[in-house]
């Protein structure tokens, strides 16, 4: 078992580990940089190093500091958080090479995980359906037409080398397809000056469902549900719930099966999530997986009443799951909602600065996962997040109504926050309604 | 405000760590090391991928003779010579023989440096290069003797040699024989050079002492590693001699740069592609030359004006000659060549950013180009010193159109300048005996010289790169013995009658034209500027590449006449 934990990271993700190892009995050794002394995370944890300057390049992503803040802390293991070094198969491998256990996958799943092609031709390879597309470039509209049928419509002509929106086009039918493909191609020889293209299936209003796994190094695979994480602005989730208004009974088996079996087929250990989109049709398809334990894991936790980062560690320990897949029971519904230091109304700028005033919500059914306290300064350096605000109902009207009330009782004050913007969505009769997807917010006006 | 953390109850345990622990976690060897400039732990393999630097601070690391190899050469393509040669000890020294001993098994050479045959970009070369490790790369019997034995195979081969120096200088163990070797080595590339054979030097940290006073200092072309120490005295001997501490930046590559003994900086990861792409354009190449009616043709059909030149006064183009907009000597270089390889300096005291020369393709052709450039924008007209040559330039001139002799090189001046500069550092350095020496050495020079005047034609300062075969002027350029201002002041005592000193003093391209003090005006269609000077540019191509195979067809000595000539009967 972990003996001394040392967490390679900061924020609220990094008080959460630390809380988890006190409950274990483990020693944690928190690192920081200059710009983060008064951090709770260095207050909290049973040892804190700085390792350099406030520049993420220079603290929390330099390795060779976190291996060294390691070896002379004496630590054996160390979790990496989100974000950061978390998905950087590098330093995955660099932990092995030093002995040190990486509380995460093997560095070689998170590098073929990490490769767009890799990861898809692993899952075509393992049966999780992928977004039908073309394998090889198309040039002329002869091959594009025979490709699209195959693929099926709607299809999106992509540029080999866009960017931007560029070189792109849909077409829903076949008649559409010669011109959309024309303009497309005409496009990208502009804009790249190379008119290779490429055809996918175009996946229309799709939701964000993706799927939490365990997996054990015995090879025990379980999958914990789905989040339904649609509520998106320029792909930063704002707000997650589990499970989803859209996922049967019926379709959560066939979705977790499939990430069951897309884990297994990446030889994956650890905590890990198979990100899916979902058309209204019901049709899913494979994006990505993340090598990692996510931002809004407590929705997870609350609907299982498992305890992730605690089975994370359990696992790098090399112990078994102690649960199957029969042990696991969705029960009731959870909203997370993530409060950024940010202005709604001006763009969502960031805003750091010092917390003069501070109250958070409490009660049966709350959970706050934070860092701040009144008087700290939050840095510039760093990610905007710094709380996050979970509930838990009998049903999914019932956490609406006790997020409402949650997010009506937060006081943050001396910085701009997204508090009332969240509290929009919440209200809003389309999100209520559970009838969305990942366009929402684009069509979202708040009341302001 | 402040929170009370102490009072927060957060120990979590209390169990001693065991001590002496085996399987303690712990860095394997040979995974970091650290780097010496910026201190930091870097992960060796990931220096090795990225050319042996620092990835944190840039700093460039030694590099062993082989890997050096293997960044520069074709794969595979490496021939070592000579891995026998060892010294003998000359002075029997006590100890040395052990310690050559340790280092030869350590680093798998025999000595210090590594040489051989090898290609780059498939060009043939003879390569040589020097490991630090091998006590610090000093210059022993066995080091002069490598390098002069590869000189003298690539002289017999007629190849192209590259040397990589990295060196403390000479080796103190074989004192006097050591310092032999920089004569030994000189000599084998004089004897290269005569035999018109390329020898590109690259200098890389350190380079001090008797190789940089011997080979190191002696290529063709020069090279050198970014922040690379290069002198000949070292520092600490120096701030020991003269009792002063020196100052930040000494002896380091840019430092020689500006100083004008090196050609140019290559960083490591540009260092194959320059070196094959210099390589390429010192290769044999046969040219098509043209008969010379079929020259003028081609001649006149670039130049025929399809208007006459247009009526406007001498000082309407003196202003447009000037204006700001005008398309400068570094436009041209853009428009008419590819793949141009800036050189550097006079290798004697500076680099002169009035003048900007080098090797370029035309038309796939090598050639010389040799431009004075005013810049646009105060600030880049600053840096260029408005077009005004100092001594340093010229030389770097004369440097670049001797090299052009030594391989055969066309040469190719755009004029532009309102004067050579006037001032005490000038006057200092010998302005009078720079241009002087470029009139003396380009009358004779065996090689094609096209001079095209592009904007003003100031006086001595701009006849020192009109030294040519034949010279061409754009339709508004001007060229004359004075500026204006300067004439009408030395006549009239009144530097305000510039306007009537134009008109008197027949400065225009028409006028020198009828004078037959140039060959060719080229017409200006519209107000010329760097945007619209593409098709002006297109005559300008048609014409060169008629020039070039006019003269091309010529021999060294026929072209030397036909300068003498040119200038005898003005």
């Amino acid at each position: 078992m972990i003996r001394k934990l040392l967490i390679a990271n900061r924020g609220e993700i990094a008080v959460r580990i630390i809380r988890a190892c006190r409950e274990m009995g483990i020693e944690t050794v928190a690192v920081y940089s200059e710009a983060d002394k008064d951090s709770l995370h260095a207050q909290l944890a049973d040892e804190a190093i700085c390792i350099g300057p406030a520049p993420s390049s220079e603290s929390y992503l330099n390795m060779e500091r976190i291996m060294s803040a390691t070896l002379v802390s004496g630590a054996d293991a160390i979790h990496p958080g989100f974000g950061f070094l978390s998905e950087n198969a590098r330093f995955a491998e660099f932990c092995e090479q030093c002995g040190v256990t990486f509380v995460g996958p093997d560095s070689r799943v998170i590098q073929n995980l990490g490769n767009k092609q890799v990861a898809r031709n692993t899952m075509v390879a393992a049966g999780v359906p992928v977004i039908p597309g073309t394998d090889k470039p198309v040039m002329d509209v002869e091959t594009g037409l025979q490709e699209a049928q195959r693929i099926g419509y709607p299809v999106i002509v992509k540029a080999a080398l866009g960017g931007g929106g560029k070189g792109m086009r849909t077409a829903y039918q076949p008649e559409e397809f010669a011109l959309a493909f024309q303009t497309a191609q005409k496009e990208a020889q502009m804009a790249f000056g190379d008119g290779t293209m490429y055809i996918e299936h175009y996946v229309e209003h799709p939701r964000h469902i993706e799927f939490q796994i365990l997996a054990d190094s015995q090879g025990n695979v379980i999958h914990l549900g789905e989040r339904d994480c649609s509520i998106q602005r320029n792909h930063q989730k704002m707000v997650e719930e589990s499970p989803s208004i859209a996922v049967s009974e019926e379709l959560r088996r066939k979705m977790g099966e499939a990430a069951v079996k897309a884990a297994k087929a990446a030889h994956y250990v650890n905590a890990g999530t198979i990100e899916f989109l979902l058309e209204k049709n019901e049709k899913f398809y494979f994006m990505e997986m993340n090598t990692r334990i996510q931002v809004e894991h407590p929705v997870t936790e609350w609907v299982t009443g498992i305890d992730l980062v605690k089975e994370q560690i359990k696992i790098a320990s090399g112990m078994p799951l102690s649960l199957t897949q029969e042990d696991v029971v969705i029960r009731g519904h959870a909203i997370e909602c993530r409060i950024n230091a940010e202005n709604p109304a001006k763009n969502f700028r960031p805003c750091p600065g010092t917390i003069r005033e501070l109250h958070f919500p409490g009660g049966q059914g709350i959970r706050v996962d934070t860092d701040i306290y009144a008087g700290y300064t939050i840095p510039p350096y760093y990610d905007s997040m710094v709380a996050k605000l979970i509930v838990h109902g009998d049903t999914r009207e019932d956490a609406i109504a006790k997020m409402q009330s949650a997010l009506g009782e937060v006081i943050i004050e001396g910085i701009d926050t997204n508090v009332d913007f969240q509290f929009e969505i919440i209200s809003d009769p389309v999100y209520q309604s559970g009838d969305f997807d990942i366009e929402f917010l684009s069509g979202f006006s708040s009341a302001e | 405000m402040e929170m009370k953390f102490q009072h927060m109850f957060k120990k979590t345990v209390t169990k001693p760590v065991k001590s002496g622990d085996s399987d303690r976690p712990e860095v394997p060897d040979g995974l970091l090391k650290k780097c010496n400039a910026c201190k930091a732990a870097v992960f060796v393999e990931e220096v090795r991928n990225n050319y042996y630097i620092c990835p944190h601070c840039c700093n460039y690391f030694r590099v062993h003779a082989r890997r050096r190899v293997e960044m520069i050469a074709d794969q595979n393509s490496f021939q070592e010579w000579d891995s026998d040669v060892v010294s003998d000890n000359p002075l029997q020294f006590r100890g040395y023989e052990e310690k050559v001993k340790v280092l030869q098994e350590k680093t798998k050479l025999n000595e210090a440096v590594l040489t051989g045959k090898a290609a780059i970009n498939g060009i043939p070369v003879v390569l040589g290069i020097c490991d630090g490790r091998f006590l610090m790369a000093s210059m022993g019997e066995a080091v002069g003797e490598k390098i002069t034995r590869a000189v003298e195979r690539a002289t017999e081969e007629r190849l192209p040699v590259i040397l990589y120096a990295c060196s403390g200088g000479a080796r103190m163990q074989e004192g006097i024989v050591s310092l032999m070797q920089m004569a030994k080595t000189s000599a084998a590339l004089k004897r290269h050079s005569d035999a018109g054979l390329l020898y590109i030097s690259v200098l890389t940290d350190p380079t001090t002492g008797g190789v940089t006073a011997s080979f190191a200092m002696l290529g063709d072309i020069i090279l050198a590693e970014p922040n690379a120490l290069i002198g000949f005295a070292g520092p600490r001997v120096i701030e020991q001699t003269i009792g002063q501490k020196l100052p930040k930046g000494f002896q380091r590559s840019e430092f020689l740069l500006e100083h004008g003994f090196i050609d140019g900086i290559v960083e490591r990861e540009q260092q194959r592609e320059v070196l094959g792409k210099i390589l390429k354009m010192h290769q044999k190449k046969t040219v098509n030359t043209l008969p010379h009616e079929k020259c003028r043709e081609l001649l006149d059909q670039a130049f025929q004006p399809e208007k006459p030149l247009q009526e406007m006064s001498a000082w309407e183009h003196v202003q447009l000659a000037r204006d700001k907009e005008r398309p400068t000597g570094s436009d041209y270089i853009q428009y008419l060549f590819t793949d141009f390889v800036e050189m550097h300096g006079d290798r004697y005291y500076g680099d002169d950013r009035a003048v900007i020369g080098g090797i370029a393709f035309f038309q796939g052709q090598p050639v010389t180009v040799i431009v004075q450039e005013k810049g646009h924008g105060t600030k880049e007209n600053i840096a260029h010193n408005f077009g005004m040559v100092s001594p340093e330039g010229y030389r770097k001139s004369l440097r670049l159109m001797k090299q052009a002799e030594k391989f055969g090189r066309p040469v190719i001046c755009f004029v532009d300048t309102p004067g050579a500069f006037c001032g005490l550092e000038a006057e200092e350095r010998g302005q009078g005996e720079a241009i002087a020496r470029n009139l003396y050495e380009l009358s004779a020079l065996k090689v094609p010289i096209l001079s095209v005047v592009i904007g003003e034609g100031g006086s001595g300062g701009a006849l020192a790169l009109a030294v040519a075969d034949e010279v061409w002027m754009m339709e508004h350029s001007i060229y004359s013995i004075l500026s204006p201002e300067g004439f009408a002041s030395i006549l009239w005592k009144d530097s305000k009658k510039a306007k009537e000193a134009a008109k008197v003093m027949k400065l225009t391209a028409a006028d020198l034209k009828s004078l037959g003090i140039v060959e060719q005006v080229i017409r200006e269609e519209e107000f010329l500027t760097k945007e619209n000077l593409v098709e002006t540019a297109e005559k300008l191509e048609l014409g060169i590449q008629a020039f070039l195979s006019e003269y091309q067809s010529m021999s060294g000595e026929a072209l030397a006449q036909h300068k003498y000539e040119r200038f005898r009967k003005m």
